[in-house]
């Protein structure tokens, strides 16, 4: 939201509300404004751009011998200007395209040496006297964009009648080293009163420890009294109490629609708000001085609208299938819930949205209906979501100004627009009001809190006595009384955020400053901090696999549907987003590898022709629910190996992924096939059954992942290399092998003996059935108290006889009690291949 | 698949008969009954092009379906005994003390242990944050009312399925989403005497577009401190010590008055510049100061919410980004590269 400090400054000055000096120290105001308000999210300085351009007046116009769309006036800016070419009547000669340009006519002048104010902040355009198409021109005439004041162009911008020629134009109209401000709303989302010159002008005083008054009028609350000779009624029907708490109106009639006031304009252009009417530009101004938003409607047209002679309006929902056009020129379907404002028949509009088009003040508008009403803030917010109207009214109203104010305002501009449009009150204020009886007699929208300074200087770790913090309260107009018990706060009748002890404390702390408050640890004993377990075992996984020269990525939680598709998954089981940005992240992933199995083809493309990539994540399956509702989240990592195709690997890629996978896990872990009746379980769809293994506990039985090369339709899909496999194991399963993966048998006073021992079997024999044969027998017959160790050393297949292979193992053993003899190794060898001979068919050679 | 025009029919007939005498399957994508098919719809009045052309196209997918179906057959590769530790014939050479390539852990992870680390240090303990979540952890016991303006400022992805109370269910657009579980969790703490002190790192989502500044997904800090007697210095001491460990040098704080539904009062919290000692710099934007969170006191609703008295106990919960803390410590230019899975990024960070 934007504010003009001169606007600030002169709101002050007008209702005589504080003597703060917002003009001294702009950076310390900047600097005050970010630590005790809100964020400056930008700063714009004016500065002296209008220093020099002068009040004019139009004497004479003649058209140009050369153009037909210029003309060569003679202005008379009062002799100010000293260093200016002029004719012997003492006037200034400018040639100026402008249609507007008329005889008599007041104008803004830029004379000669001056910068366009328009092109200041951007390349600046200084004026010269120079030839236009052969006649001199002096300086030029300007129109409203020109003076970097809104976007019209349409001619000059003409000045009030009422102006002295030859005044500074800066100066007539306040201009002057002014800075706009914006500040960010969001700091605002519960200060409805703060969307206007008032409320900031009271919160700036409040930090500056300086009183702050609202106007009377303001403060007059709901007794204003109009003279009228109530001759154009309107009544008011409220269906929908509870969304419009409050509807007040007022019809003026004969009025004179017309440009306004170019201090008006100005005021609003400042701002960034567009310049209409005089009727418009003045709900605008004083939304911008109040924060309540207000509408006019034309009184003719709403009768003409309606069914019966006199106007009534209808607060109420929209009927199905009715639509409205807007002022914006579009037609909309309001949603159900919407709060229309119509006729007896027909919708005139949105309520606290936008106006409609068809009710609209113009040119030719006589009489109107001004609105200032109180609308449901979350009613608002949703018909502005739904209907994706977005304005400064929504702005407002989503913060729920206070409904105690809508008659206030309602009296100022109808002050104001008597002033600026003529006319006469043709009705009552008319007040359909809801609120309750108690917030009426109190006024204020909550009841008062009671709170001591003990509670606020717990919270703020200061100590503030009642005095100082009645003073920085009534600052900003709240009602402080101190008691035997303590304090009792009554907020003003704008503040609609103030109903907890803590809102209190957060009102007190901020005006005081929080920067100012003692900072100091808190105290705790020396009980140790317990780490998670998961997070640490995560980080163990990642150290371990980055030292084996694996790469930890992160991709998204969510995948495009067509990856379920290309790895064999389902997307039916799958959490689905509704508001998803593309395709590509529309659901949550079933399990990590299809997003690694995605990333391995950009990589190998951008070069990288072997690597191993790794990610920690989690998943989610619409199977997965626990008895709270939710979806229970899966801890997986999941690794991928791959080389390029050009580089010829020959082994298989999964016993590459398989060293991987032991280096975490240790050697308790067990392969067995991959169960294809498992056919749920969404983490092995992606793998090539007879190249890839379930994977478990040995010593438990627990399930920990999947692992293995990737089926034929998976490689062709997402462009993988031949040399690729991988695995995804449970995070959790894997913590529990990591924990127990250490365990020590105390060393041998004796020495070790080494022996190999080969066996040839079947080439259908499965390593492990040979490998647990043969271990189980070395148990069973090893000598008392030694210690034996089973490695594998070769698996050879000769080309010769493909039907059998040779397996090498090596046995390590020693003896705790004495040296043992190779001959009694070689004849424990001999005996346990021996005794698993008949069962694995196998030859010791 | 059935096919509305005669001779697309025919011809599908044709060439599926076709297939199986194909060496190579791929061929049939070549024939000349299918390349005719094609050049047809060209001489085809305008109304039928549409129909005709969406048929052949279908043929073609049908058939391109079967030959990569039956190249995936005869792809397959023989089986593997999944019970070896190494591959037959592999001569299982001994590994190398050393792997050749060093692999790389990503910086979001490592920095986020190095905060954690000091948190750890500091008294805190931890918890992950969830991917999913209901409206009532997301929101209601946050202390956002239904349709509050609050909301505006989190663009969630909501998912089609819904929770208990039939509402979507939410990506968490903030780790604050873990607040009350975590409140509720460590409660019993608080009547040891002992106070909940504990941050939630986890991965939240924004449905926002992308670009070198903005990610939809990215990581949060989430911090909660409740006892009794805690005031805004204590958050505000909390922090600036926080930022002093991780930066390892003095640095001045400040704070900005804030409005967040789930704390009262708030703040945005800002960090003197610690790579310009608050001279002005491209990483401050020439300010001296880097705006790096939001936090404040825990509001009163959000501790009953979890069961906490208001009256015995106050805290306070503050909430950060990550990776700003990585790209401002590397000079990273493009926070998307961090989700990107590039090698020329991730081994940088060896």
């Amino acid at each position: 939201m934007k504010i003009s400090i001169n606007s600030l400054t002169s709101f002050n000055k007008r209702y005589k509300s504080s003597n703060l000096n917002l003009k001294g120290d702009v950076n310390d105001l900047l600097e005050k404004i970010g630590a005790q308000l809100g964020a400056v999210e930008d700063v714009k300085y004016v500065g002296d751009k209008y220093k020099g351009i002068l009040i004019v007046k139009v004497v004479s116009i003649e058209p140009h011998p050369d153009a037909d769309k210029l003309k060569i006036c003679k202005i008379d800016d009062n002799h100010t200007n000293n260093d200016v070419e002029r004719g012997s009547d003492g006037l200034i000669q400018v040639v100026c395209g402008a249609p507007n340009v008329k005889e008599g006519m007041l104008a803004a002048w830029v004379p000669v040496g001056n910068v366009v104010p328009e092109t200041a902040s951007k390349e600046p355009f200084k004026l010269t006297s120079r030839e236009i198409r052969g006649v001199i021109s002096n300086g030029m005439l300007a129109s409203a964009r020109e003076l970097d004041l809104g976007d019209s162009h349409d001619g000059l911008l003409a000045i009030d009648a009422d102006q002295t020629i030859g005044q500074e134009f800066g100066e007539a109209y306040d201009l002057n080293d002014d800075v706009i401000i914006d500040l960010e709303n969001k700091m605002f989302t519960h200060r409805p009163d703060c969307f206007g010159h008032m409320g900031i002008n009271r919160e700036i005083a409040g930090i500056y420890e300086i009183p702050f008054k609202s106007p009377d009028w303001y403060k007059s609350n709901s007794t204003i009294s109009v003279q009228t000779d109530d001759s154009f009624s309107l009544r008011v029907t409220n269906e929908i109490p509870s969304l419009v708490p409050r509807f007040s109106a007022i019809v003026i009639k004969n009025i004179e629609i017309k440009p306004s006031p170019v201090w008006l304009q100005v005021e609003l252009s400042k701002v960034g708000l567009r310049s209409v009417n005089n009727i418009v530009d003045l709900t605008n101004y004083y939304m911008l001085e109040t924060g309540q938003p207000l509408h006019a409607y034309d009184y003719d047209k709403v009768k003409e609208l309606s069914e019966t002679d006199s106007p009534e309006i209808v607060i109420r929902n929209p009927k199905p299938d009715e639509q409205i056009k807007l002022l914006n020129g579009k037609t909309v379907k309001p949603r159900p819930q919407a709060i229309m404002i119509a006729t007896d028949k027909q919708l005139l509009g949105i309520g606290g949205v936008m106006g409609g088009s068809e009710s609209e003040v113009d040119p030719s508008t006589e009489n109107i209906i001004i609105e200032s009403a109180s609308f449901d803030m979350y009613s608002i917010r949703r018909t502005s979501m739904e209907n994706g109207l977005f304005t400064d009214a929504v702005t407002r109203f989503t913060k729920g100004p206070s409904p105690l104010q809508t008659v206030a305002v309602l009296g100022k501009i109808t002050e104001a627009v008597l002033k600026a449009a003529g006319g006469e009150i043709a009705s009552s204020v008319i007040d359909n009001s809801h609120i309750d009886e108690s917030v009426l007699n109190r006024n204020s929208l909550h009841p008062p809190v009671k709170i001591t300074a003990e509670f606020i200087n717990q919270r703020l770790g200061f100590t503030m006595r009642n005095e100082e913090i009645k003073s920085l309260l009534e600052n900003v107009e709240f009602s402080v009384e101190i008691t035997e018990e303590g304090l009792i706060i009554t907020a003003p009748f704008w503040r609609t955020d103030i109903e907890l002890r803590e809102d209190v404390v957060e009102e007190v702390g901020r005006l005081y400053g929080y920067d100012k408050l003692p900072k100091t640890l808190p105290k705790r004993d020396l009980t140790p901090t317990k780490r998670n377990p998961l997070l640490n075992i995560k980080s163990d996984i990642r150290n371990k696999l980055s030292l084996s020269g694996a790469n930890e990525v992160l991709t998204y939680s969510f995948v495009h549907g067509d990856l379920f598709t290309k790895v064999g998954q389902d997307k039916e089981q799958a959490f689905e987003i509704s508001n998803a940005l593309s395709p590509d992240l529309q659901y949550y992933r079933l399990s990590l590898m299809p997003s690694l199995l995605d990333k391995v083809h950009p990589n190998i493309k951008a070069g990288y022709d072997q690597f191993a990539l790794f990610e920690l994540g989690k998943t989610h399956s619409l199977d997965q629910i626990d008895d709270e509702g939710l979806p229970i989240e899966g801890e997986f990592t999941a690794l991928v190996v791959a080389a390029a195709d050009k580089l010829k690997i020959e082994s298989s890629a999964f016993y590459l992924a398989r060293k991987y996978l032991i280096s975490l896990s240790g050697e308790d872990v067990s392969f067995t096939p991959i169960d294809k009746n498992v056919t749920n379980n969404q983490l092995i769809r992606p793998y090539e059954p007879n190249r890839s293994a379930m994977i478990s506990v040995k010593s438990s039985g627990e399930f920990l992942g999947v692992i293995g090369e990737f089926k034929a339709s998976v490689i062709r899909n997402l462009k993988l290399p031949k040399f690729s496999a991988g695995f995804e194991v449970d995070t959790v399963a894997l913590q529990k092998l990591i924990d127990k993966r250490t365990h020590y048998s105390q060393l041998p006073k004796f020495p070790k003996l080494f022996q190999d021992i080969t066996l040839k079997v079947r080439a259908s024999t499965k390593f492990s059935d040979v490998f647990d044969a043969l271990n189980g027998e070395l148990n069973n017959l090893k000598p008392d108290n030694t210690v034996i160790e089973l490695s594998a050393i070769d698996i050879y297949e000769p080309d010769s006889d493909v039907s059998s292979k040779n397996i090498t193992l090596r046995l390590e053993i020693a003896s705790y009690e004495r040296t043992l003899t190779d001959n009694e190794v070689n004849k424990l060898l001999d005996e346990a291949s021996e005794s698993v001979k008949e069962s694995l068919q196998s030859e010791r050679i | 698949m059935e096919y509305q025009n005669k001779q697309i029919r025919e011809i599908a007939q044709l060439l599926k008969k076709r297939l199986s005498s194909l060496d190579n399957k791929r061929e049939i994508l070549r024939s000349v009954e299918l390349r005719s098919l094609y050049d047809e719809i060209k001489t085809l009045p305008d109304e039928q092009k549409a129909v005709f052309g969406q048929e052949v196209n279908s043929l073609r997918s049908e058939l391109t379906e079967i030959v990569n179906k039956e190249e995936d057959k005869s792809n397959i590769l023989p089986s593997l005994d999944i019970t070896a530790p190494f591959d037959t014939n592999s001569q299982n050479s001994r590994a190398e003390l050393l792997p050749s390539e060093l692999g790389s852990i990503n910086p979001l992870t490592t920095e986020l242990d190095k905060v954690l680390d000091i948190f750890y240090r500091m008294g805190f303990t931890a918890i992950e944050s969830r991917e999913i979540d209901d409206d009532f952890h997301m929101f209601g016991s946050l202390n956002f009312p239904e349709d509050h303006p609050a909301r505006d400022d989190y663009d969630t992805f909501v998912t089609e399925q819904t929770d208990k109370e039939n509402k979507p269910f939410i990506a968490p657009a903030h780790t604050s989403t873990m607040q009350n579980r975590v409140l509720k969790q460590y409660k019993s703490e608080l009547d040891k005497g002992r106070p909940i002190a504990a941050v939630i790192p986890g991965r939240v989502f924004r449905n926002e577009d992308l670009d070198a500044r903005h990610e939809h997904t990215f990581y949060q800090l989430e911090g909660i401190y409740v006892d009794k007697g805690i005031n805004i210095g204590h958050l505000i001491a909390t922090l600036k010590t926080f930022l002093q460990e991780y930066y390892n040098k003095e640095l001045e704080v400040r704070t900005q008055p804030f409005y967040f539904p789930f704390t009262e009062p708030s703040f945005e919290f800002s960090l003197s510049c610690p790579f310009c000692d608050k001279k002005g710099c491209n990483i401050c934007s020439q300010s001296g100061w880097i705006e790096l969170l939001g936090c404040g006191l825990i509001h009163p609703n959000v501790l009953h919410h979890a069961g906490i008295d208001v009256n015995e106990y106050t805290g306070f919960a503050w909430g950060s980004g990550i990776e700003r803390l990585v790209m401002m410590k590397y000079n990273i230019e493009d926070v998307r590269y961090f989700e990107s899975a590039r090698l020329d990024f991730l081994r940088q960070f060896k």
